[in-house]
């Protein structure tokens, strides 16, 4: 690889990046760690003349997610950022817009969500958008986050979509974590993404028309509601076509799953995000010691790759879904999930697994992955699943527990 | 089950009177359930309301597709296809119009499927009570003379409904007497219960993708609401007496509707296809040239495109 084409850069600047080079129009802001530094950069461009588009800030994410909303209904091509709380604000707003049916990207930027108040990432804030008619595209590298806003653009502008795009990056793993990305020439993107012409959307006092109208009755709603949902589905069709032109364009492939050392596993890992890399560190540590293990990463969560995902682990012993994410009084969000899809495959592994871990960033360690492997393994000849099983330490817990009598002013000299 | 289906018009009070029923069946022992059904909030807009009535726990929801009494407060609601008036009545379902016509002059007229009967609400509430009346403690008592209430548990269901609106003793009293008037003087039919009818499965479509342009919730057509009269809503006509207006065009600033026109000598003219009756331009005007008077059966031709 050509050094010089490359930079250095976090997660965060590859997403404000993402946006310069689609060439947005508008960019509603609000801050929130650890999200600040996209709109900061997008700031920054923007008062300079580097990029072309209106930089507003708003008084607050609901605001902002309203204001994004408009503006790509006038046509506009729109790009914002939010993290956690930020994002769980902005909600009643998000199942509005994707109704509108306007494309627009929204970076959301991983935080676990308060109470207990924290600042590092699981996946709780972006799962419940999962319903909202929002796609989801879930990012490992700092690469992929800049080429999926480059990609959520091309797929969500698509006549057969024409639905709003969360790409989700890890707040600090991804977001204030530098590594190299390359840099894709401006004018290539341009031949990716063409300009944004929307038959529906527009602003022109001759054609008025009226979005977000009230239907008050269950037939209209049942029509619109299902029409998005066949965009969304739509979605995995487009994804491969967007893939297959990112590809032959900038020599990089994504697709809505990825198989990591997958081809004669007997027992499969599922992650998303970042941490998928340190499951993949850990693939090839169990596969020198003679475990046939693989991962599958999920990198689009909505529209649901239920047939990639059956593909993947179909006929495998046993696996083991991680989920960075806890719903209270069931579990593993992505685990459902999988569980479901996998239903009705008469090639089901005989053990699904479940784990949790990762909450509210506390690290995922060699010695926990390591685990997995070996309870999934067990639970694959048992032909039993488990879970959902915590990835918590008795050294963790000693620490917890030292906290908690601090915390209680416990004096336990 | 006894299932009554209500038909009135926003701010009528078909909602009260089918709770005046369900509270007085409740109030004689039977199980009852009440619900009412409306879309925007809106003075004059078409309102439906359920009463179900029994004697063992209901199991049912929601709207009454085949009731078996029918409570039209407004005639003009039968023939707009919004109200869905005429939706499972045929010949057993005993109907109860608010009509000055007798049920043989309103069945010559309007063809209605259903055995009929009719009394004039609105003029009794109007001479009873002057032009704020509502006509909801009335239509509730006629529907329990109907399906067989006793006069007792009208009189506490129309006191306990009133008073939760919230209206003094004095008007719920003279509202209970003229109530029971109406349940004396309403000529009476049978109300059957409905037999259950054989059920088809339904025939399921699953719709496909459309482009945006039409797969969205959106609306390109512009000024299409005139398409949608809305005359029928009035009971209350403004009409202009030439002499008194002094051509101020106070009555066409203030019209919410914009269904007041001005002539080249600055007198109105209202559009009584899309005059919802709101009377707002009666009050307004300041030499009283504009006046309301009722709309009479069959006075105002109106049919909803």
């Amino acid at each position: 690889m050509n050094q010089t084409d490359q930079m250095m850069m976090t997660g965060n600047l590859a997403a404000a990046w993402g946006a310069r080079l689609a060439d947005v129009d508008y960019v509603p802001a609000f801050p929130i760690t650890p999200q600040t530094e996209i709109v900061e950069a997008l700031a920054k461009w923007c008062e300079s003349g580097a990029m072309a588009a209106r930089f507003v800030t708003l008084d607050s994410e609901h605001s902002m997610m309203t204001a994004a909303g408009a503006a790509a209904a006038t046509g506009a091509r729109v790009f914002t950022a939010t993290s956690s709380q930020g994002l769980l604000y902005a909600f009643e707003v998000l199942y509005s817009v994707s109704g509108w049916r306007v494309p627009l990207v929204l970076v959301n930027v991983s935080r676990a969500l308060a109470a207990p108040i924290t600042l590092e990432p699981d996946h709780n804030d972006v799962l419940a958008a999962r319903d909202s008619g929002f796609l989801q595209i879930h990012a490992e590298t700092c690469q992929e986050v800049l080429d999926s806003i480059l990609m959520a653009y091309r797929i969500a502008e698509d006549e057969r979509v024409m639905l709003p795009v969360i790409v989700n990056l890890d707040g600090f793993y991804l977001s204030f974590t530098r590594e190299p990305v390359i840099m894709p020439d401006p004018d290539q993107v341009k031949r990716f993404l063409p300009p944004f012409r929307p038959a529906h959307l527009g602003f022109k006092a001759s054609t008025p028309h009226a979005l977000g109208v009230a239907v008050l009755s269950g037939t209209p709603y049942s029509y619109f509601r299902h029409q998005m949902h066949l965009a969304a589905m739509n979605a995995l069709d487009v994804h491969r076509e967007a893939a297959e032109a990112f590809e032959q364009l900038f020599g990089r492939r994504y697709d809505v799953v990825e198989a990591y050392r997958l081809d004669d596993a007997e027992d499969v890992l599922v992650m998303t995000n970042t941490f998928a890399s340190k499951g993949k560190v850990a693939v090839d540590v169990a596969r020198a010691e003679g475990r046939r293990v693989g991962l599958l990463r999920l990198r689009m969560i909505r529209p649901w790759p239920a047939e990639a995902i059956r593909h993947a682990l179909q006929g495998r012993r046993a696996v083991a879904v991680l989920d960075q994410n806890l719903s209270p009084g069931q579990g593993g969000i992505l685990f459902q999930e999988i569980a479901a899809c996998l239903y009705h495959e008469a090639l089901r592994p005989r053990a699904l697994c479940s784990f949790i871990g990762g909450l509210g960033g506390k690290n995922l360690s060699e010695g926990e992955l390591r685990t997995i492997f070996e309870q999934t393994a067990e639970a694959g000849v048992q032909g039993k699943g488990i879970g959902p099983v915590l990835l918590y330490t008795e050294a963790e817990h000693r620490e917890m527990v030292q906290l908690q009598d601090i915390a209680a002013d416990v004096r336990t000299s | 089950m006894r299932a009554v289906r209500f038909h009135g018009r926003g701010g009528q009070g078909a909602k009260t009177a089918s709770r005046i029923l369900g509270s007085a069946a409740f109030i004689e022992g039977f199980v009852a359930q009440d619900s009412p059904i409306y879309g925007a909030e809106r003075r004059g807009a078409p309102v439906a309301a359920f009463t179900r009535i029994a004697k063992e726990p209901i199991r049912e929801r929601g709207l009454i597709a085949r009731p078996d009494l029918v409570m039209i407060a407004d005639a003009s609601l039968i023939h707009d296809p919004a109200a869905r008036v005429l939706d499972g009545i045929d010949e057993r379902t005993a109907v109860f119009v608010n009509s000055p016509l007798t049920a043989e002059q309103f069945q010559a007229q309007a063809s209605l499927p259903g055995r009929l009967t009719t009394l004039d609400l609105t003029n009794i509430a109007l001479q009873q009570f002057g032009k704020g009346g509502a006509i909801s403690a009335l239509l509730g008592a006629v529907a329990g003379r109907l399906v067989g209430l006793r006069q007792e548990s009208i009189r506490e269901a129309i006191a306990r409904e009133l008073s939760d609106l919230g209206l003094p003793a004095s008007v719920i009293e003279g509202n209970q007497a003229v109530a029971l008037q109406c349940y004396e003087a309403v000529r009476t039919v049978s109300v059957v219960a409905g037999t259950p009818q054989p059920i088809a499965s339904a025939k399921l479509q699953v719709p496909t993708y459309e482009p945006p342009t039409r797969g969205t919730a959106r609306i390109s057509a512009a000024a299409n609401s005139i398409l949608r009269e809305t005359g029928g809503w009035r009971t209350f006509r403004p009409v202009l007496v030439p002499d008194k207006c002094n051509g101020c065009w106070l009555c066409f600033a203030y019209c919410p509707d914009g269904v007041i026109s001005m002539t080249k000598d600055d007198r109105p003219v209202v559009d009584f296809a899309h005059c919802k009756g709101c009377q707002i331009c009666v009050h307004e005007c300041p030499t009283e040239a504009l006046v309301a008077e009722r709309e009479k059966e069959g006075g105002v031709v109106w049919t909803a495109r």
